[in-house]
């Protein structure tokens, strides 16, 4: 009997070809097995069970048709085929599209209903799918999906290769580097599940399960893979429908479900490989030997039976000789200041999914997008669509500006599209005030100081928060009375002598020594208040703003100095975070975790909390979309925490600036290559638009012919900015549409909020 | 000296364990718990712990384990009995004490949870070592350690029904129900369900276990064997 078995790579993300080789030679000394590899940097090469070693040259070089032929005289000679690697039987599948019987690998049409992240052939089987999205989608909704998932996100490429992307500027830069890898723009965004890992590993013949077990990753790699773990029987239910599944596909070869099982013991599915896992053979330590199971299904020659030594395995780092033919190849040279180091992938995998990209042989089916609102089970659906909607407002109020003689880059106030945002935030707070507690906003005056915004506000019922007395000031120019006013912030006390003689609305102490800075100054009557309260800390979210409550013993400060405020004023809290940074999930809970420390310092202080102001830095759409139910059970919660509240103060910040201005600049110049528009200047820059890390903008142009404005799609142009700055690039990955030329304008949107307030000046002389 | 000389990687045989002299030394233990002063300190302290679980929680399951107290508290002995005030503001724990505020955690969030006493087995290597670190002696010997068997505390969540998970607040890891013996390995466990009239049994993954009374683990054999 000979064996062929590829995958020998034994680095840190090992593959399965040495276990391969070491469970068959137990179930089959006198067989000869030989190593197939494409590098003779694996180290697998090296391992004593391989009789032979077929070295290919590095999947870039190979020839494929002729390779393919020298495939076929090995099997049909009468050897076997195990491969070790997703590509290579993602290609054999190609190349034997009838299969072959000795080829132990699964068919076509087996491996197009386990592409990621949706794999389809997962229905029946009780494990659920994490959301996730293509990368296909506008970064307008990649952006929403991250805070939707509270920006814990794995990045992953179509084969290999997972990142998590904590903040959008990584996102960004992940996703071109993996997209450079892999030479192609559809990688995918998917919620991360927390939870144990295990795996159910298969081996079956022409549809028939020979073997399966289940095993727990009992230790771990910082990479995620498996250093330790547990074999167990596969329990029925799982086993059954699995199966059926098999029978369907009528699957040959190894195969690993990778799942993650969370708190509730439910089960998600990642990964569905068509390989064995590098693991195997802690399976047949176990005593359940699935390559020979397989080998003997397809040769009907018995294996020698598997003895079970112990249901646990552990891995252990070995040195072995390096054989006298194969020796070790230089290593390459490191990069100037780089640290040196083996490559990813040796065998060239990278340049293997090219050309099977070229030949359309793995092209993956149902990986559209499953975003979370259906139940998870990889319903999703394929939204060939990736250009984000635009609200309809922005188009009409862009129709009140004549671009032809606009001096660019220039703001665009937005009117009724602002208009409209506040007239909404102001039907939402009177629809959730009860005659027992008022809901207010409060515009938060840094957002975007826009005379128009703040006017709007005024009239729409707002409250002005100010972080210095110049907003203050800035607040009652426009109308607002001093009771209309909350004072918040560190730096709420500059510059000195500004601030208002008769009572604020609200003051919030930012320290404990802020805290005794207001009681005397209430004290010498230079402070008047309505309410006086303090700002928490956020405890589980690194913040620097508010009073701690990290120790028992700084919790105990804030006990004690709340005590000496006075009496006669209102008591109330704040806090504040951004959601769009920490994601929304994770913001609802995060007030939740603050209405318990507030009724805990009810409890502790004896003060009724009347007041309750709460922060958000939300994202437009996250505010405006369908959160009204969110924002009536928040209220809910707030009363029943604090039956005492009378006033709760909501500060949507961003979500009213940011949709209520807009940028327009200018293309400078196209700059193309080998026809494709790489890059174009234009005349804005991140002066104007200093979010860009932290947020895509929804790009306009006008269609010169129709005067319609379209959204830009994702594309593979970069939009650099005018600044002879490394970083000034304004938008990546965006499509120009056919004509566009130096002179045409684009409208960035969503520029209303901390763009326009943190805009600087630079570059203009 | 030679490894083999020292015997240093000899581990007993649990096959020949019998914990019914370490069950009957700790026939009578109490399970640990955190008293209070029925004083504002002890306010601050209960209430300081509970906020911070939540707020650390972030967003996570009900069922995670609270592993935030071990980053908060070295191990280490505990005086007993131990407040809320003294709890929140000591440096080190004992496993009875980040027991107890395990359990009382799940509780606040919602959880149903037991106090869980075990009997596990390490060596007599590893017993010394803890003797000398907690600074016993003859005179003085350490009352959670048995020759090479030491008490432990933990607690059980209930998952759904009647089933538990055991969580290991010390190690901060949940303790895996089936059971091979060695070193770690757990001999014997004690549920203690003191809120029910008539506690039912509860089930830890293979294991029937009878509240309120200590129970030796069967010891699992290899699925495949």
């Amino acid at each position: 009997m000979k064996i062929y078995i590829s995958g020998l790579y034994c680095g840190t993300n090992p593959q399965p070809g040495v276990g391969i080789a070491r469970s068959l030679r137990l179930a089959y000394p006198d067989a000869t097995i030989v190593g197939v590899e494409y590098s003779n940097r694996s180290s697998g090469i090296h391992w004593t069970d391989f009789d032979e070693l077929w070295l290919q040259r590095p999947w870039e070089e190979l020839n494929l048709a002729a390779y393919g032929e020298q495939i076929r005289e090995v099997l049909d000679a009468g050897a076997l085929w195990i491969s070790g690697s997703d590509l290579e039987s993602m290609w054999l599948a190609g190349v034997f599209p009838d299969g072959h019987k000795n080829l132990l690998t699964p068919p076509a049409g087996g491996l197009q209903k386990i592409t990621k992240p949706a794999v389809p052939a997962h229905k029946g089987l009780p494990v659920r799918i994490p959301s996730f999205v293509s990368t296909d989608l506008s970064d307008w909704d990649l952006h929403a999906f991250c805070r939707q998932h509270d920006w814990r996100v794995w990045l992953k490429g179509p084969y290999y290769d997972a990142v998590r992307t904590r903040s959008w500027d990584v996102l960004v830069a992940v996703r071109s580097s993996l997209s450079h890898v892999w030479a192609t723009e559809r990688l995918f965004l998917q919620a991360h599940v927390s939870g144990y890992e295990e795996s159910i590993c298969l081996s079956a013949y022409r549809g028939e399960v020979n073997g399966m077990v289940r095993m727990r990753k009992r230790e771990l790699t910082e990479e995620g893979k498996t250093w330790a773990g547990d074999v167990t029987e596969v329990p029925e239910e799982f086993a059954a429908p699995l199966r059926k599944i098999i029978r369907e596909l009528n699957w040959t070869g190894g195969a690993e479900l990778e799942m993650v099982r969370d708190a509730e013991g439910q089960l998600w599915l990642l990964e569905w490989n068509p390989r064995f896992p590098a693991w195997i053979h802690g399976a047949t330590i176990a005593g359940r030997n699935l390559p020979a199971l397989m080998v003997e299904a397809a040769t009907g020659v018995a294996a020698q039976k598997a003895k079970a030594v112990c249901e646990e395995f552990t891995r252990v780092v070995l040195e072995v000789p390096v054989r006298s033919q194969f020796p070790l190849p230089a290593l390459p040279e490191p990069y100037a200041g780089g640290v040196g180091h083996s490559m990813k992938h040796p065998s060239g995998l990278p340049a293997l999914a090219e050309r099977l990209h070229k030949m359309n042989a793995i092209e993956s089916n149902g990986n559209g997008h499953n975003n979370g609102h259906s139940n998870g089970n990889g319903h999703g659906h394929a939204d060939k669509s990736n250009a984000p909607v635009v609200p309809p407002s922005f188009v009409n109020d862009l129709a009140a500006y004549d671009f032809t003689e606009m001096e660019t880059p220039s703001w665009l106030f937005l009117g009724s599209t602002a208009a409209d945002l506040f007239k909404r935030a102001a039907k939402v707070a009177n629809s959730l005030t009860t005659p027992a507690t008022r809901v207010v906003n409060a515009y938060s005056m840094k957002t975007n100081p826009d005379e128009r915004l703040v006017k709007l506000a005024y009239e729409s019922g707002f409250l002005a928060e100010a972080i210095s007395l110049l907003e203050v000031q800035k607040a009652l120019s426009v109308g607002f009375k001093p009771e209309q006013v909350i004072l918040n912030g560190p730096g709420k006390w500059w510059p000195e002598g500004m601030l208002p003689k008769s009572p604020l609305h609200a003051v919030f102490c930012d320290s404990i020594a802020d805290l005794k800075r207001v009681v005397a100054s209430m004290e010498r009557g230079e402070l008047q208040s309505k309410i006086v309260g303090v700002r928490l800390r956020t405890p589980n979210i690194a913040s620097r703003f508010g009073i701690p409550v990290n120790t028992p013993e700084d919790f105990k400060k804030l006990v004690n100095a709340i005590a000496l405020l006075p009496r006669d004023s209102t008591f109330g809290v704040h806090f504040h975070m951004a959601s769009s940074n920490v994601g929304v999930r994770q913001w609802w809970h995060l007030y939740e975790s603050m209405l318990r420390w507030c009724r805990s310092i009810e409890k502790l202080t004896g003060r009724d909390i009347e007041c309750l102001d709460v922060g958000g830095g939300w994202f437009p759409d996250d505010w405006h979309g369908d959160a009204d139910d969110q924002f009536a059970t928040a209220v809910a919660r707030a009363r029943d925490f604090l039956p005492n509240v009378k006033q709760i103060v909501s500060e949507p910040g961003k979500a009213m600036a940011q949709p209520s201005m807009a940028l327009a600049m200018r293309v400078l110049e196209i700059q193309e290559a080998e026809g494709e528009t790489e890059e174009a200047v234009v005349d804005g820059s991140i002066a104007e638009l200093p979010m860009h890390f932290f947020q895509p903008h929804r790009i306009l142009r006008q269609d010169a012919r129709t005067g319609a404005w379209e959204p830009l799609r994702r594309g593979k142009t970069h939009l650099l900015g005018r600044l002879c700055m490394e970083h000034d690039i304004v938008a990546s990955n965006v499509e120009l549409p056919e004509g566009v030329q130096a002179g045409d304008v684009l409208v960035f949107c969503d520029a209303g909020a901390y763009d326009r307030s943190m805009s600087y000046v630079f570059g203009r002389g | 000296m030679s490894l083999a000389e020292d015997k240093f990687f000899e581990v007993n045989e649990t096959d020949f364990i019998d914990a019914s002299a370490a069950i009957e030394k700790w026939q009578h233990f109490p399970a640990s718990f955190i008293s209070h002063h029925g004083q504002p300190c002890c306010d601050v302290g209960r209430e300081w712990i509970l906020s911070m679980d939540f707020s650390l929680l972030n967003a996570g399951n009900p069922l995670t384990g609270p592993r935030w107290l071990r980053n908060k508290y070295k191990w280490g002995p505990s005086a007993w009995p131990l407040h809320w005030c003294e709890a929140a503001e000591q440096k080190t724990l004992d496993c009875g004490a980040l027991a107890a505020l395990s359990q009382e955690i799940f509780v606040a969030r919602g959880v149903r949870s037991f106090p869980v006493q075990l009997i596990h087995q390490y060596s007599e290597h590893a017993a010394s070592q803890w003797c000398k670190a907690w600074n016993s002696d003859d005179a003085n010997p350490l009352h959670w350690i048995k020759e090479d068997l030491i008490y432990h505390e933990g607690c059980a969540v209930v998952v759904r029904d009647n089933e538990i998970k055991v969580w290991d607040a010390t190690a901060t890891w949940w303790i895996n129900a089936k059971q091979f013996g060695g070193y770690g390995g757990v001999l014997a466990i004690r549920v203690i369900d003191s809120q029910s009239a008539a506690p039912g049994a509860l089930q830890w993954g293979a294991h029937r276990i009878v509240p309120n009374q200590w129970q030796k683990l069967a010891r699992a054999r290899a699925d495949f064997a």
